[in-house]
């Protein structure tokens, strides 16, 4: 500290003409003190705003009244400021430091990982309240017209089955949502072009619930199983899954866009998929909670589930033998591994 | 005038032993270094993340300023004057306005169409807002750049960019005001035809038009930044633009070619690998030929889109660079680029594989290095003596919002 001079040769830039003006520089009792050809210039060190410490480059200092104190010796200019009591923020010291950046690293990763295991479904949560009801409704419908015209036809059961069907869900709906707690929803008896989506059963924003005839067929001789599934998609109805996904993805290909932005469009969905697929599990586990809820409270054993997930396996292992690959259900794809499913149905009490 | 003795910054050439006239010529070069900056990077994405992007602001002054601060024309760095907690503000205002406009867009198809007309009917005001903020924020020898485009020109300039837009809406809204009027089925066929055609007409305008546009664009950008008494003009011609695009569309063309042969060569490599193994094993052409024929087409499905991604892209950077910085002088200053193909491309494909290969942490050296190469091709020929370059007006430029909002939506100064 003592061998660094507690004056600093410089050049002064007067913001009007592009000369460089010979300068000495003073710091004394937080004043910055400017002497040279003509000039003498005080401020106050805290009206000056200091370049920050680096290896590179040079460093370049505002001055209140436009002019900027230019110094190409970065390194040089560092010393002086600091052995002349100048105070750099924790920032600073922090960038300059490999271990701390290191240690920022690591707490970069972490915090990516609490972000998105808590922080981005909790700031759905909260995004989801300020969002009305209505904003569902109008989404819902624009969804539901577009697979009415994209992949459904109408359903090839009969009125009385579809009633039946209806009721039993009815009476389940009001014994598990008493004095009316149910969310609004709408049941539609549809079958899929071509068989796309298979045995199948999906909710939309808004509470439009689809059921196609195959997952009718399926269930035909366990009507109570079928009551479990329309539980379960009404749970995804309650729990706004479909307006909380739209939330997600938005918050995170922002957060995604931020990071990996300028390196791939491409590279930054990735993120932005796998999370989705991992939230949706979340969201499937909550739906298969008010299934069985629901399922209990109509007196039946929520293990009655446990069909559908050998059916549907059954289902797939013939299509797989028939070579008719692609055409595993969709909403069935991406849910839980059925091993975890079929014991939650079976242990739950 | 220098009475100073001892210990002197030599890094300042002696302007004042040139005669008053000669023109001379000034180098660039960037002294950043990618492991400084990793650091520097890094904790601001912490920042940035941990207080859910209201750091951004600060970590983009900090960035401009590394990176202007290492930035040093002739010897002397260029300064970034941005006040961080300006740029806050007008943060605060996009962020704002991005969420409204992606909740709205997601949420009902009027609303994202209302929201992008009155993006639309804004958007060159704040690209001029954009170029304004940042040229007044940036200094050299102490005196500030400006912008000195007005607000009409810089409709005049982008307005032609919309009219494809505009017509497709105008396309998309009469078929739709004719379907509701006499919905016949029959002419659903015939309906689609004709659309398709009008599509495929306009979009083969706006192709035709596009070199034409982005010379207007980059005549008006270029056609108005100020140093000093200075102002610059934009001298590439619109055939020049032309004459890019053709050779572009040759080199893809090429590139292409030469990647399909290649992969196709990978490819064909690789199964016969793969029979030749099932032969020696003694059994059929099994699984085992099956996954071979897989990651040959991996392979060669991966060759091609990083030959796509080495060789036009780089192209296009370095000619477009070339074109622009080459074609800006002013009275007194004349730019000169010389960006070879071979040295950015070289840089593209490190920086994209490491990049890939660390999860996104090499990104602040790929940055660092873009930028040297970028700028080292870049030199500055100036007439006369700098020193007595005075600067006309005092400029002050505060609207932080066009700045981010240029940022937020993707618009930069192009070099």
């Amino acid at each position: 500290m003592s061998d660094t001079p507690a004056e600093l040769h410089s050049s002064l830039f007067d913001g009007r003409q592009a000369r460089p003006v010979p300068v000495r520089l003073t710091l004394i009792d937080g004043a910055l003190l400017i002497q040279g050809d003509g000039v003498a210039l005080q401020f106050p060190e805290r009206q000056v705003r200091w370049p920050e410490r680096q290896r590179h480059g040079a460093r370049i200092a505002y001055l209140p009244d436009g002019s900027t104190l230019q110094h190409a010796d970065g390194p040089q200019w560092d010393a002086w400021a600091r052995a002349n009591g100048h105070r750099e923020g924790h920032v600073v010291d922090w960038m300059q430091s490999w271990r701390k950046a290191l240690a920022a690293s690591v707490l970069l990763v972490a915090a990516s990982v609490a972000t998105w295991m808590w922080g981005v479904p909790l700031a759905s949560h909260a995004a989801l309240a300020f969002i009305p009801q209505r904003v569902d409704a109008s989404v819902g419908e624009q969804a539901i017209q577009s697979f009415e015209q994209s992949m459904l036809l109408p359903s090839k059961l009969s009125p009385a089955e579809q009633a039946a069907i209806r009721e039993r869900f009815e009476q389940a709906v009001q014994r598990a949502y008493p004095n009316g707690s149910a969310p609004h929803w709408q049941l539609y008896f549809r079958t899929s072009k071509n068989g796309a989506i298979g045995p199948n059963a999906f909710a939309l924003p808004g509470g439009h619930m689809v059921l196609t005839d195959e997952m009718v067929a399926l269930l035909k001789d366990r009507p109570d199983t079928l009551v479990g599934v329309l539980a379960h998609e009404l749970g995804h109805v309650q729990h706004r899954h479909g307006m909380q996904m739209v939330v997600q993805t938005s918050l995170l290909s922002g957060m995604s866009a931020l990071v990996l932005g300028d390196v791939s469009g491409l590279v930054a969905i990735v993120p932005v998929v796998l999370a989705q697929s991992a939230y949706s599990r979340d969201a499937e586990h909550q739906a298969d909670e008010e299934a069985a809820r629901a399922l209990k409270a109509a007196g039946v054993p929520p293990a009655v589930m446990v069909e559908l997930f050998e059916r549907i396996a059954a289902e797939r292992e013939r299509q797989h033998k028939d070579g008719s690959l692609g055409n595993l259900p969709i909403a069935l794809a991406d849910h839980p591994a059925d091993a975890d499913r079929i014991a939650f149905f079976r242990n739950y009490r | 005038m220098q009475t100073e003795p001892g210990p002197w910054p030599t890094e300042f050439p002696p302007t004042e032993i040139l005669a008053p006239s000669a023109p001379h010529d000034l180098s660039i070069r960037f002294t950043g270094s990618g492991s400084e900056y990793f650091r520097i990077w890094i904790v601001n994405l912490l920042l940035t993340l941990v207080t859910l992007s209201l750091y951004l602001p600060f970590a983009k002054a900090r960035r401009l300023a590394y990176f202007q601060g290492n930035t040093l024309v002739g010897g002397h760095a260029l300064g970034f004057h941005g006040d961080p907690w300006k740029m806050f503000r007008g943060y605060l205002l996009v962020l704002a306005l991005g969420i409204t406009y992606s909740v709205a867009s997601r949420l009902s198809t009027t609303a994202a169409l209302v929201a992008v007309g009155a993006l639309a009917a804004v958007w060159p005001a704040l690209w001029r807002a954009s170029l304004q903020f940042r040229t007044a924020n940036t200094s050299w020898r102490g005196l500030r750049f400006r912008f000195k485009g007005s607000l009409n020109d810089a409709y005049n300039a982008m307005l032609p960019a919309f009219l494809p837009a505009v017509l497709m809406v105008v396309l998309g809204l009469n078929e739709a005001s004719r379907a509701t009027a006499g919905a016949v089925p029959d002419v659903a066929g015939a309906t689609a035809e004709r659309m398709g055609l009008w599509v495929g007409l306009i979009t083969l305008g706006a192709l035709a038009a596009a070199p034409w546009l982005v010379a207007r664009i980059k005549r008006y950008q270029h056609g108005h930044y100020a140093y000093a008494s200075e102002q610059t003009q934009l001298t590439a011609s619109t055939g020049a633009f032309y004459g890019l695009s053709f050779k572009l569309m040759g080199v893809s063309i090429l590139t292409m070619l030469g990647a399909v042969v290649i992969a196709m060569g990978l490819a064909i490599a690789v199964r016969g690998l793969a029979v030749l193994q099932s032969v020696f094993s003694g059994g059929g052409m099994g699984a085992g030929a099956g996954a071979a024929v897989a990651m040959a087409i991996f392979v060669g499905v991966a060759a091609f889109y990083l030959a796509m991604f080495a060789v036009p892209g780089p192209y296009l950077t370095s000619r477009f660079q070339n074109l622009l910085w080459g074609g800006t002088r002013s009275p007194r200053m004349r730019f000169r680029s010389d960006l070879r193909l071979w040295p950015l491309a070289k840089v593209t494909i490190v920086n994209l594989l490491l990049t890939i290969i660390t999860l996104g942490l090499y990104r602040p050296f790929a940055a660092v290095a873009t930028a040297r190469v970028r700028l080292h091709a870049v030199s500055l020929q100036v007439d006369g003596n700098l020193d007595n370059w005075v600067s006309t007006e005092n400029a002050r430029m505060d609207d932080a919002a066009g700045d981010l909002a240029g940022d937020f939506f993707g618009i930069d100064l192009g070099l």
